[in-house]
């Protein structure tokens, strides 16, 4: 069993080293500087997915509008910026903050109830920073939009702009996909996830859920609005149209949908899968209403089919092939029951330490 | 700003109030019968309005005749998409997956408009589109009349199929009870479907009443979405009448808020008022029993 286990760590340590390599090999492997800026696009997806997949991962409340929050946290970077004249780096972590704090009224009003309102809210919240944006002409630039200075002098050529900023969107991912991990293995993370499954119980059980669910939006709040932030110092203009888009925060759902919201790794992955399907359509086709029916007909497949999304999925498949796994939520009460007076008869020390030692596991 | 000005608003208040009020009635039935957040409601609508227009420039007559089309289209759809897609889902996802559900529908309805009747907008022309009269000062344009006079009339049917019916009866009993009502000899999934289709029914009748005095284009569907999420919500999600006072209210509202304010930012009327009763009462001000635990 331990043996199996330090194989298992040495794997995925492995595999994390891989990815990594790949991750700051990407640039030197890209033929050319568009490939390149299209890297950084996908980085910048993924940042997103991963931040977006705080609240819908841990909790399972589906938020279709943290455009709002990227868009914002842009916006806020740009115009720390301009007018208050502040080094772009600190703007972009001022402007985050001053959105999160703006997401803790939001979360007060959408997480007091349950899931309906607060997909509502998320909706509404896009189309009405769409309508201030736009028409806020003389702070905004309203609809013609606003022009972002860049971080790095006139020197610095295109792409190696986008070198800098693939890296700096790794960099981000990175921090957010630790933060994830933490979450993930810790008491508050298990509180979250007791609210996913089943948020009378958790509650019941003492999980102080609403603090909890607030806690997690306003972190995920805050890592979109970075990448938000990020985005515009590379991509350097703002459009309300496409800040605050429901169709980029359904982007955000549907990569770490398809990637998997209970994994690590899913929205990065699903953010590989589809940013690229995106910009090669946008390559191929341009900018056609068949880009709508495609995303619309994918989500839809999506959540019907394989609302788990590919890693559990490709989990499964592996899992096929390994020793039997104990997993409670896959047994009836019944079978359940069933196995216990069964290994109550035969009494054997081994099953038993081999079932606790997977849920241990788990 | 004279009374005269005041009233006009009012009017036209009413008479935008109307058509909000039709079109949450419907939303709230998809609520009540599945606990579903219809997001591809205004879509239909907007879908509607296209048929009705697309229908106006091939034959000619008068696009409430498309009614007679569009109508039970929209009903079959209504109970295709429940039996076919919602009721796939699972329960314990369902309020969330049944949102990204809906979503991606109305998504490939926009794009599908959008490569069928291109981007252009479009505006029906009738013999009687410029005609008005006048009530004690205020000027009332004869489509608007018409399109609240339909959606009227629609609400008044749906209260009597409501209230009158053994459907009616069924269907007010699976949303006030699902367990219960299958317990007394109610099939609650064909109940549930029809309440789907009737809810459908609503945006064909919307979208018409509005392609009559309105221009259309693809994605105006997000325009009428946010407002009428609102409106459910500041009604109690899942109240029928909570919805029909609040969209009258907050229609008259937006109305009266336009002389201050200007079209753009009287359409926050809606999102303050979301707000604002999420703080203060998140159940809704009229109706929601139902939205305590959503």
């Amino acid at each position: 069993m331990t043996a199996s286990r330090t194989v298992n760590r040495g794997v995925k340590i492995a595999g994390l080293l891989a990815l990594l390599a790949l991750a700051l090999a990407f640039p030197s492997l890209a033929p050319d500087p568009f490939i390149l800026s299209v890297g950084v696009v996908i980085m910048s997806y993924a940042v997103l997915a991963t931040s977006w997949n705080f609240v819908g991962g841990f909790t399972g409340y589906i938020s279709l509008g943290h455009a709002a929050y990227s868009g914002l946290g842009g916006y806020a970077t740009a115009l720390l910026i301009l007018d208050a004249g502040l080094n772009p780096w600190v703007a972009m972590f001022l402007g985050a903050a001053v959105v999160a704090v703006l997401a803790v009224p939001i979360g007060i009003a959408s997480l007091r109830v349950r899931g309906a309102s607060f997909v509502i809210v998320s909706i509404a919240l896009v189309l009405i920073m769409l309508l201030v944006f736009q028409s806020w002409g003389s702070f905004t630039g309203g609809s013609n939009g606003l022009r972002v200075p860049r971080p790095f002098g006139p020197d610095v050529l295109r792409p190696e702009q986008h070198e800098r900023f693939f890296y700096l969107h790794v960099a981000l991912l990175a921090v957010a996909l630790f933060v994830w991990w933490a979450i993930d293995r810790s008491r508050f993370g298990i509180g979250l996830k007791a609210i996913r499954e089943d948020e009378d119980k958790a509650e019941a059980l003492g999980v102080p859920t609403f603090s909890y669910k607030l806690v997690v939006f306003v972190v995920s709040a805050f890592f979109t609005a970075l990448g938000g932030g990020l985005y515009a110092l590379w991509f350097g203009f703002l459009d309300p149209i496409f800040q605050f888009s429901i169709l980029v925060g359904s982007y955000m759902v549907l990569m770490s949908l398809l990637g998997g919201i209970r994994s690590l790794f899913g929205p990065l992955l699903g953010a590989v899968i589809v940013g690229y399907a995106l910009e090669f359509f946008k390559a191929q086709y341009g900018d056609t209403q068949f880009h709508l029916v495609a995303l619309g007909l994918l989500l839809a497949l999506v959540v019907l089919f394989m609302p788990d999304g590919i890693i559990p999925a490709v989990g499964q498949l592996f899992a096929r092939f390994r020793p039997q796994a104990a997993s409670i939520r896959e047994q009836t009460q019944a079978e359940l029951a069933a196995q216990r007076r069964g290994e109550a008869a035969e009494a054997e020390p081994d099953d038993a330490m081999a079932v606790s030692g997977e849920e241990a596991r788990r | 700003m004279s009374g005269s000005l005041i009233l006009q608003s009012v009017v036209l208040g009413v008479l935008l109030g109307g058509l909000y009020a039709l079109l949450a009635a419907g939303l709230t039935l998809y609520f009540g019968v599945m606990r579903v957040v219809m997001i591809a409601h205004s879509a239909f609508l907007i879908l509607a309005a296209y048929l009705a227009w697309y229908f106006t420039s091939q034959t000619g007559l008068d696009p409430l005749f498309s009614l007679i089309i569009t109508v039970p289209l929209f009903f079959i759809a209504g109970v295709l998409m429940q039996r076919l897609l919602i009721s796939r889902l699972r329960p314990a996802t369902l309020t969330m997956m049944s949102v990204l559900l809906t979503f991606s529908i109305a998504l490939i309805i926009e794009g599908m408009l959008g490569f069928v009747f291109t981007g252009t907008q479009r505006r029906i022309r009738l013999p009687y589109s410029g005609t008005s009269f006048e009530i004690f000062g205020a000027n009332v344009a004869v489509v608007k009349l018409i399109a609240f006079v339909l959606a009227a009339a629609s609400l008044l049917a749906l209260y009597l199929i409501m209230k009158r019916t053994r459907f009616g009866q069924a269907l007010r009993a699976t949303i006030q009870h699902p367990e219960a009502a299958r317990l007394v000899g109610v099939n609650t999934d064909r109940v549930a479907g029809y309440g789907f289709g009737l809810g459908l029914a609503t945006a064909a009748v919307g979208g018409t009443a509005l392609a009559l005095d309105s221009t259309i284009y693809p994605s105006l569907h997000w325009h009428w979405i946010g407002p009428l999420m609102a409106i459910i919500v500041v009604g109690g999600l899942g109240s029928i009448p909570g919805a029909a006072i609040a969209a009258m209210v907050l229609g008259i509202g937006q109305a009266l808020l336009q002389l201050p304010l200007g079209t753009t930012w009287a359409q926050t009327v809606f999102y303050v008022a979301l707000f604002a009763t999420l703080m203060l009462r998140p159940q809704g001000f009229i109706g929601g029993r139902l939205a305590q635990r959503f």
